[in-house]
C-alpha cells in the first residue's frame, strides 16, 4: 500500500494551482478520501500532485443574494469538507437538504478531510452528494488558467466517475439555491454496510400549497451509473394531495427504465426495490416537514 | 467505574483499569513498525494475482538493477529453508511441501513468488513492480463443496480429490438412536470464511549478528517461543542463538497464532544480507495472505423423542482448507467435532469430517477456531428441533442440559466437562429479558405485521488450552516471579498478551498474594531472552493456565518468604500477609522489602535455602476449563429493506471467578462484535476464480462502532475444581455465543413464514428476498 | 462477472458488422486502445491505457474474433493484463436491424442494434478492491466503445456518401 514516486506541489493560491495542472499529467488533492486510497493501491499513479489544501479561496461558504438562483444562492468551495457543510449554520439554514446529506457520508474521519468539490469531481457513482445536488439543480463552477464556466450538475456529472471537467480544469465552488421558505426536504440512504456509500441513496425537495403539492425534486444516487433526477416520479406527485397513496405511486416509477448496478453488496434487483422504498421514505418524511 | 487501589484491599474481584492503557492511548507503544535499526533495510513481498498457475519463468533483471535494491530472492534461492510448520497431526494427513517462496507453481491469490529487499521501502515496493513473472494461469476451485466433485481442478495434482483428511469420530450407539428416533431434523449449515482483520497487521523486523551468529526476530505474534523454536527449525539455527522478540501486538484474534513464511523469510534475508530487514505487511496482503477463520459446510441431523428429549447427532463436517496447512488448520475441525453436542445430553453421536483443499488462503484458529462453529451448528438445530415439536426454545433446551449433580460430565466425544450449571445463565438470561413478556410482546407485533424474534443460544467453550496431551506442542504454561533487592516485583509470563489485559490481572493476583501495591508490580512477557519458555496466548488460556502457574510460583516464593521472616524475627509462628510477615507471639513484623534486601545480601541464610527471591513455575492442568452461557437476541427485521435491528442483546457468562470484570466485560463485548460481524456482515468471498473479491475493507463489512447494540452482561459463579484460581477463560465467551442467538431471533422473526433456516451473513438482501418471497429462498 | 446489453447503431447491418471487424475503427473505438497490431487472422495484439477517473491501469493483451457468422453475429474475445491485475471478457455479440429512435443518422432510420451478452473476468488488485465499481464501470467502458463506434460510423458513413 506504497504509491508510485509523485512530484508534490501545494501552491497557496489558485491561479498557481491553474498553472500546474495545465502542464499536465497532474492530478489534484482534495481531502484525498479517494485519491490517496487509489494511488496507494497503485491504481492511480499520477507524476504530480497538486494539493489545494492551503488554497483559502476554495474554502469560503457564503450567500450570495443575486447570483445564479431567483432566490438567491449558496457557493461552497471546492475544498468545504463535509463536516464544514453538515454543520454551518448558514448551509442548516439555508439549504437544510445539503446540510442532511453531508451528515450521511461515510464515517466521521471520512467527514472531516473529505470535501464537495472532490466528491463532484470524482463522480463516484454510489457517493451521497450527487443525489441532494440533482434534487437541488445545482451547478458547479469550473475554472482554468484561461476562463471559468458554470455548468448545471446533471451536465456535469457525464457517467460513473465520469465527469465533463477538463484536463486542466478545476471544480472551483458548487452553487445551491437558498431554499425557499417552506420547502420540506429527506435524504434517505441505504448504506452499503462495509464503506457507507449508498446502496441506494434518495433525496427529495417538496412544497405543498393549499392542500396540493405544487413542488417536487428527487435526486436518486447509487442505483445507476450516475445520479440523476427521478422526474417521473417529480410529475406524478406534483397536484396530488400527497398521500401516502400518491407517495407510493411516484415512488413506484423512481427506478423505471433505468440500468441498474450490480455488485456484491446488491443486486440490481434488490437496488431497484430499495430504490422504490427509500423514494417513498424520502417523500414520505420531505412532506411533513413542509409547510 | 475504576478503582484506585491501595495496598489493603484485595485487587481480584474488583474493576481496575488496565496498566497497558496509558501507552496504547497515547500513541507511545512500540509495535514491529516503529522498530528503527541503523542500517535497516525494507523487503517487499510479490505475489501471485492467480489462484491457480504454473510459473513459466521469472525475471529479476529490472528489478535487481534498480538503485537501492540490494537483493531478490524466489523460489530456487530458498531451497535450505525448511517448510513452514504444520504442528497438527491427524491419521493419514496429507501435507503438501509449503515452502516459504513458491516454486514451480501458485496455490492461491497471495502466494508468495519473490521478496525484494532495498534501502528503503519505497524502492523496495517499486522493485517488484518491476519483476516480470511469466504464468500460465490454470483452473482454481475455491469452493469446497465443488472441490470434492469428480472432474474438479486439482488443487495440488498429487492429489486429485482434494482431500485431505478425512476423521471419524463416534460415541455411543447413533446407528440405533436414529433408528429409534420419533424425530429426526435435518439441516445444511454454513460458517463463511472470514478475515480476523486484526488492527495491527502482522509485521517482522531481522537482525542477525553474523559474529555472534545471532538471529533476533521482531514479531508481531501470540506465540514467541514457539515461533523461535520453529523458525529456527527452518533456518537450520541453533535455538539458543535465536531470540524472538513481540513488541506491542495489536490484535490478534488467533490469526498470529501461527508460523508464517515471512518470519522464516526476513529471518533468512537479514542472514544473507547481513543487514536488518523489516516488512510490514499492508492491509491488502493481510486479507490476501494471514490465514482466515471458519469456512464450514456442516450437514447436520438430530434424533429426538417427540417429548424433546435428544438422543444422536450426526454430523457430515466439509472444512475448506485452503491450499496449504498452517500451524493448526486441520486441528481446527476436530474441535468442532469435540464440541458437537454443545451443552446438551447427547450419548449417540457420529461425526465425518473431510478437510478440502481449495486455491484459497489456509484457515486456521479465528477467535473461538472450531467452537463457534459447533455452537453455531448445535444452536440452530435445537432451535430447528423447538419449531419441529412447536415447544418452546429455551424448554428444549432446560431439558436436555445435565444436571447439577452430573459433573464431571463425561460427554459422548470424550471430553470431561469440568463444572457447571447450565441451567443458571440461561434462567438468569430470561429472567433479564423478562421471557415471557417479551414473548408477549413478540406476539402483539407480529400480529402488527412486525417481524420480531427473539433468538437464544447456551453455549459451552473447551478452553484453557490444555492438558498437554491434547495439544500439540504442549499444554503447560509458564511463571517466574522474582522480588528484586528493593522489594520491587517482576513477573514473567509465558502468555504473550496482546489486548487481553494480563499485565493488570497477573498484577491483581500477584499484588494479593504478597500484598504489595500494584504498581510495584511489573509483568514481562514476549521476548525469548528474558521470559522462561511459555506457550502463548490463544484459546482463553492466559488466565486458566498461565494464572495458576504465576499462583503456583507466588506460592513458592511466599513459602520463601516465609522461612527468610522465621530467620529474621526469630520466631517458627509467622504469617505473611499485607506485605510483611509477622510474628504471631510478639507481634512483630518485618516488610518484604527487608526481608528480600537480607536474602540478597546473605549475611545469613535461613537453612537449606538458597539467596534471592526467585521462584519459577510450570504449571500442567489436569483438564481444560469448560465454561458456559446463555445469550438472548431480540431483533426486527425491516420489511421492506431486509434490514436488522438488533433491539437487545443479553450475554450472561459463567467463567467462574472474574478476577477484573472491566475486562472480562470487554472481552464479552469484543467477542460479541465479532460474533455479530459474522453473523450479520463478515464474509470472505472467492469468486469462481478463486479471487477474493472481499479484498479490503471497503467490501469486506467489519461491525462498527456505530452499528453495535447496547450489551447487557450478566455472571453466574459456578465453581471449578480444575485450577486454585477457580477461573475459566472468557476470551472467546462472546464470539461463541453470538452468531447462533442472532440468526434464532432473525429466524424467529421469520419463521411464521415458513422461514427454517438463513445462513449468515444475514445480509439485508437475503433476508429482504426472504420477506418478498413468503419465505422461499 | 455477468455483462449484457444491447446499443443501437445508425449503421446497415453489414456495415455495422465491417466496422466491428475493422482494426483500425476497433483501435480508435476501444477506450485507451493505444496501439492494435494484427497478429494472424481475426486476432489483434493491443496496448490499452484504461482511464477512469483518477484510476489509470496500462493493460497489454490480446483481441480474438471467433465464431464468425457475417453480418449476423461473431464472438469477441478481450484479454488484457498489467501491473494491477488482469481481465478477460469473451462475448456474442448479435447484430439485429433495427430503427433508429434517437441521434441522427443519414440513413433515416434504418439502423443495428447490437446485443451482446457475455462474461467478464478480472483478476488481481482490480478484483480484489474493485468490485463496487466493476459494474458500472464496464458498463461506462461498453457504452463509450459504441458511442464512438457510432461516430466513427457516421464520420465513415459520409465520407462513403460525400466524396
Ligand atoms: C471509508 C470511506 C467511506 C466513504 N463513504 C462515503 C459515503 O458514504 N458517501 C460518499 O459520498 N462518499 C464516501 N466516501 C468518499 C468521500 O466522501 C470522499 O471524500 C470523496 O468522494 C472525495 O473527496 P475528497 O475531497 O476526499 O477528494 P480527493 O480524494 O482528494 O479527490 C478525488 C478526485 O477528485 C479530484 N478532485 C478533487 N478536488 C477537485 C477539484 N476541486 N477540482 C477538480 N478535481 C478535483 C481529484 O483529483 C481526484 O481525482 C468514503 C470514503 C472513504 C475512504
Amino acid at each position: 500500500m506504497i504509491p508510485q514516486n509523485f512530484e508534490y506541489s501545494a501552491p497557496t493560491s489558485l491561479k498557481e494551482a491553474l498553472a500546474l495542472i495545465a502542464k499536465g499529467d497532474a492530478k489534484v488533492l482534495a481531502g484525498g478520501m479517494s485519491l490517496i486510497p487509489l494511488m496507494k493501491l497503485r491504481l492511480a499513479a499520477p507524476e504530480h500532485v497538486v494539493d489545494l489544501s492551503r488554497i483559502a479561496d476554495l474554502k469560503s461558504v457564503h450567500e450570495d443574494g443575486k447570483g445564479e438562483f431567483p432566490g438567491g444562492a449558496l457557493h461552497l468551495g471546492a475544498l468545504a469538507t463535509h463536516f464544514e457543510i453538515e454543520s454551518s449554520a448558514l448551509v442548516r439554514s439555508k439549504c437544510p437538504l445539503l446540510a442532511e446529506v453531508a451528515s450521511n457520508i461515510g464515517d466521521v474521519q471520512v467527514r472531516n478531510v473529505g470535501t464537495i468539490g472532490g466528491s463532484t469531481a470524482h463522480a463516484d457513482p454510489a457517493a451521497d452528494y450527487p443525489a441532494g445536488l440533482m434534487a437541488l439543480e445545482a451547478k458547479v463552477h469550473l475554472t482554468t488558467a484561461k476562463g471559468e464556466r458554470t455548468l448545471p450538475i446533471d451536465q456535469f456529472i457525464v457517467d460513473a466517475l465520469s465527469t465533463a471537467l477538463k484536463p486542466n480544469e478545476l471544480v472551483r465552488e458548487i452553487i445551491v439555491p437558498v431554499e425557499t421558505r417552506g420547502t420540506g426536504f429527506s435524504y434517505q440512504k441505504l448504506a452499503q454496510p462495509a464503506s457507507g456509500f449508498a446502496v441506494v441513496g434518495v433525496a427529495a425537495r417538496v412544497r405543498k400549497s393549499a392542500g396540493k403539492v405544487t413542488f417536487v425534486r428527487v435526486g436518486v444516487t447509487g442505483l445507476a451509473g450516475k445520479a440523476f433526477r427521478a422526474t417521473r416520479v417529480e410529475k406524478l406527485l406534483e397536484g396530488t394531495s400527497g398521500s401516502a397513496a400518491d407517495i407510493q405511486k411516484a415512488a413506484a416509477q423512481a427506478a423505471e427504465g433505468v440500468d441498474a448496478n450490480t455488485d456484491l453488496h446488491a443486486s440490481a434487483d434488490y437496488r431497484r426495490q430499495m430504490t422504490k422504498v427509500f423514494t417513498a421514505r424520502a417523500l414520505t418524511q420531505a412532506l411533513s416537514r413542509a409547510d | 467505574m475504576a478503582t484506585t487501589i491501595t495496598k489493603t484491599e484485595t485487587l481480584v474481584g474488583k474493576r481496575i483499569r488496565r496498566k497497558e492503557d496509558p501507552r496504547l492511548i497515547t500513541g507511545t507503544a512500540t509495535y514491529v513498525d516503529d522498530i528503527q535499526m541503523p542500517g535497516m533495510h525494507h523487503a517487499c513481498i510479490l505475489r501471485s494475482p492467480h489462484g491457480a498457475a504454473r510459473i513459466r519463468s521469472i525475471n529479476i533483471k529490472p528489478a535487481i538493477n534498480q538503485a537501492g535494491v540490494v537483493a531478490v530472492f524466489i523460489g530456487k534461492d530458498i531451497e535450505a529453508v525448511g517448510p513452514v510448520p504444520c504442528g497438527a497431526s491427524l491419521p493419514g494427513l496429507r501435507v503438501p511441501a509449503h515452502s516459504i517462496l513458491a516454486k514451480d507453481r501458485v496455490y492461491y491469490v497471495g502466494h508468495p513468488v519473490a521478496v525484494a529487499v532495498a534501502t528503503d521501502r519505497y524502492i523496495a515496493r517499486d522493485a517488484i513492480d518491476l519483476i516480470e513473472v511469466d504464468y500460465e494461469p490454470l483452473q482454481a476451485v475455491s469452493d469446497p463443496e465443488k472441490a470434492l466433485e469428480p472432474g474438479a481442478p486439482a488443487v495440488h495434482p498429487e492429489w486429485p480429490d482434494n482431500t485431505a483428511f478425512t476423521f471419524h469420530q463416534e460415541g455411543g450407539e447413533p446407528e440405533k438412536a436414529f433408528k429409534e428416533a420419533e424425530v429426526v431434523v435435518k439441516q445444511r449449515i454454513t460458517s463463511q470464511r472470514l478475515v480476523p482483520t486484526s488492527i495491527e497487521t502482522r509485521g517482522v523486523v531481522a537482525d542477525y549478528r553474523s559474529a555472534e551468529k545471532n538471529l533476533t526476530l521482531y514479531s508481531s505474534t501470540q506465540i514467541p517461543h514457539l515461533l523461535r523454536t520453529l523458525v529456527a527449525q527452518m533456518l537450520g539455527l541453533a535455538e539458543n542463538r535465536m531470540r524472538v522478540i513481540t513488541p506491542e501486538v495489536g490484535g490478534g484474534f488467533g490469526s498470529k497464532l501461527n508460523v508464517y513464511a515471512e518470519e522464516a523469510l526476513m529471518g533468512f534475508v537479514a542472514m544473507k544480507i547481513g543487514k536488518p530487514v523489516k516488512w510490514i505487511e499492508s492491509r491488502r496482503e493481510n486479507f490476501l495472505c494471514t490465514i482466515h477463520g471458519r469456512g464450514h459446510v456442516d450437514y447436520y441431523e438430530i434424533a429426538a423423542r417427540r417429548d424433546g428429549t435428544v438422543l444422536g447427532l450426526r454430523l457430515k463436517l466439509i472444512q475448506d482448507l485452503g491450499a496449504y496447512h498452517q500451524l493448526l488448520t486441520p486441528a481446527i475441525p476436530t474441535l468442532s467435532v469435540l464440541m458437537m453436542p454443545g451443552l446438551y445430553k447427547f450419548r449417540n453421536v457420529i461425526a465425518d469430517i473431510v478437510g478440502v483443499f481449495t486455491n484459497c488462503v489456509p484457515t486456521d484458529a479465528y477467535r473461538g477456531a472450531g467452537r463457534p462453529e459447533a455452537t453455531h451448528g448445535i444452536e440452530r438445530m435445537m432451535d430447528l428441533l423447538a419449531l419441529e415439536l412447536k415447544m418452546d426454545p429455551a424448554e428444549l433446551r432446560l431439558k436436555n442440559f445435565p444436571g447439577k449433580g452430573e459433573f464431571p460430565y463425561l460427554t459422548a466425544t470424550g471430553l470431561s466437562y469440568d463444572s457447571g450449571d447450565y441451567a443458571a445463565p440461561l434462567k438468569k438470561a430470561l429472567d433479564m429479558v423478562d421471557y415471557h413478556k417479551l414473548r408477549n410482546a413478540q406476539r402483539d407485533a407480529k400480529a402488527k405485521g412486525r417481524l420480531m424474534g427473539i433468538g437464544i443460544s447456551t453455549y459451552g467453550e473447551i478452553c484453557a488450552f490444555g492438558p498437554s496431551p491434547a495439544t500439540p506442542a504442549g499444554g503447560w504454561e509458564s511463571a517466574t516471579v522474582k522480588i528484586e533487592p528493593s522489594g520491587k516485583v517482576t513477573v514473567l509470563t509465558g502468555t504473550s498478551p496482546h489486548g487481553q489485559g494480563e499485565e493488570t490481572t497477573f498484577a491483581q493476583i500477584a499484588a494479593d498474594e504478597l500484598g504489595v501495591s500494584m504498581d510495584d508490580i511489573i509483568v514481562l512477557h514476549g521476548d525469548t531472552s528474558i521470559v522462561q519458555y511459555g506457550i502463548g496466548t490463544f484459546g482463553s488460556r492466559s488466565t486458566a493456565v498461565g494464572g495458576p502457574a504465576l499462583y503456583y510460583a507466588l506460592q513458592d516464593l511466599k513459602a520463601k518468604i516465609k522461612k527468610f521472616g522465621e530467620m529474621l524475627l526469630e520466631s517458627d509462628d509467622v504469617t505473611c500477609s499485607g506485605g510483611q510477615c509477622i510474628c504471631n507471639k510478639t507481634g512483630k513484623t518485618i516488610e518484604f522489602a527487608q526481608i528480600a534486601a537480607a536474602s540478597y545480601r546473605a549475611m545469613k541464610l535461613p537453612p537449606n535455602t538458597e539467596p534471592g527471591l526467585m521462584a519459577t513455575h510450570f504449571w500442567e492442568p489436569p483438564n481444560f476449563a469448560f465454561p458456559f452461557g446463555a445469550h438472548i437476541v431480540v431483533s426486527e427485521v425491516d420489511r421492506d429493506t431486509g434490514q436488522v435491528e438488533i433491539q437487545r442483546y443479553v450475554a450472561v457468562d459463567d467463567c467462574v471467578n472474574i478476577i477484573n470484570p472491566l475486562l472480562v466485560d470487554g472481552q464479552i463485548h469484543g467477542g460479541v462484535a465479532q460474533g455479530l460481524g459474522q453473523a450479520l456482515c463478515e464474509q470472505a468471498v472467492y469468486d469462481e476464480n478463486a479471487q477474493l473479491i472481499t479484498g479490503e475493507l471497503m467490501d469486506y463489512a467489519l461491525p462498527k462502532a456505530s452499528t453495535m447494540p447496547y450489551i447487557e452482561t450478566g455472571h453466574t459463579i459456578t465453581p471449578s475444581p480444575v485450577n486454585p484460581l477457580g477461573v475459566k477463560g472468557v476470551g472467546e465467551a462472546g464470539t461463541i455465543g453470538c452468531s447462533p442467538a442472532v440468526v434464532n431471533s432473525v429466524v424467529d422473526a421469520l419463521s411464521h413464514l415458513g422461514v427454517r433456516h438463513i445462513d449468515m451473513p444475514l445480509t439485508s438482501e437475503k433476508l429482504w428476498k426472504l420477506v418478498r418471497q413468503g419465505g422461499q429462498a | 462477472m455477468k455483462v449484457g446489453g444491447s446499443y443501437t447503431l445508425p449503421l446497415l447491418r453489414q456495415r455495422a458488422h465491417e466496422l466491428l471487424q475493422d482494426p483500425a475503427i476497433l483501435a480508435r473505438c476501444m477506450p485507451g486502445c493505444e496501439d492494435l497490431k494484427k497478429i494472424g487472422p481475426d486476432e489483434y495484439e493491443m496496448q490499452m491505457k484504461v482511464v477512469v477517473s483518477a484510476v489509470q491501469g496500462l493493460f497489454a493483451g490480446k483481441v480474438r474474433i471467433t465464431d464468425q457468422k457475417p453480418p449476423e453475429s461473431f464472438r469477441l474475445i478481450v484479454e488484457g493484463s498489467g501491473k494491477v491485475g488482469f481481465m478477460k471478457g469473451d462475448g456474442l455479440l448479435t447484430l439485429v436491424p433495427a430503427t433508429v429512435t434517437t441521434g441522427v443518422s443519414i440513413l433515416g432510420s434504418e439502423g443495428t442494434e447490437v446485443r451482446y451478452e457475455g462474461d467478464v473476468q478480472v483478476g488481481g488488485t482490480l478484483a480484489g478492491v474493485g468490485q463496487r465499481l466493476l459494474d458500472s464501470t464496464a458498463k461506462m467502458i461498453i457504452r463509450k466503445f459504441f458511442e464512438k463506434l457510432a461516430e466513427a460510423g457516421a464520420e465513415t458513413e459520409q465520407a462513403a456518401i460525400v466524396p
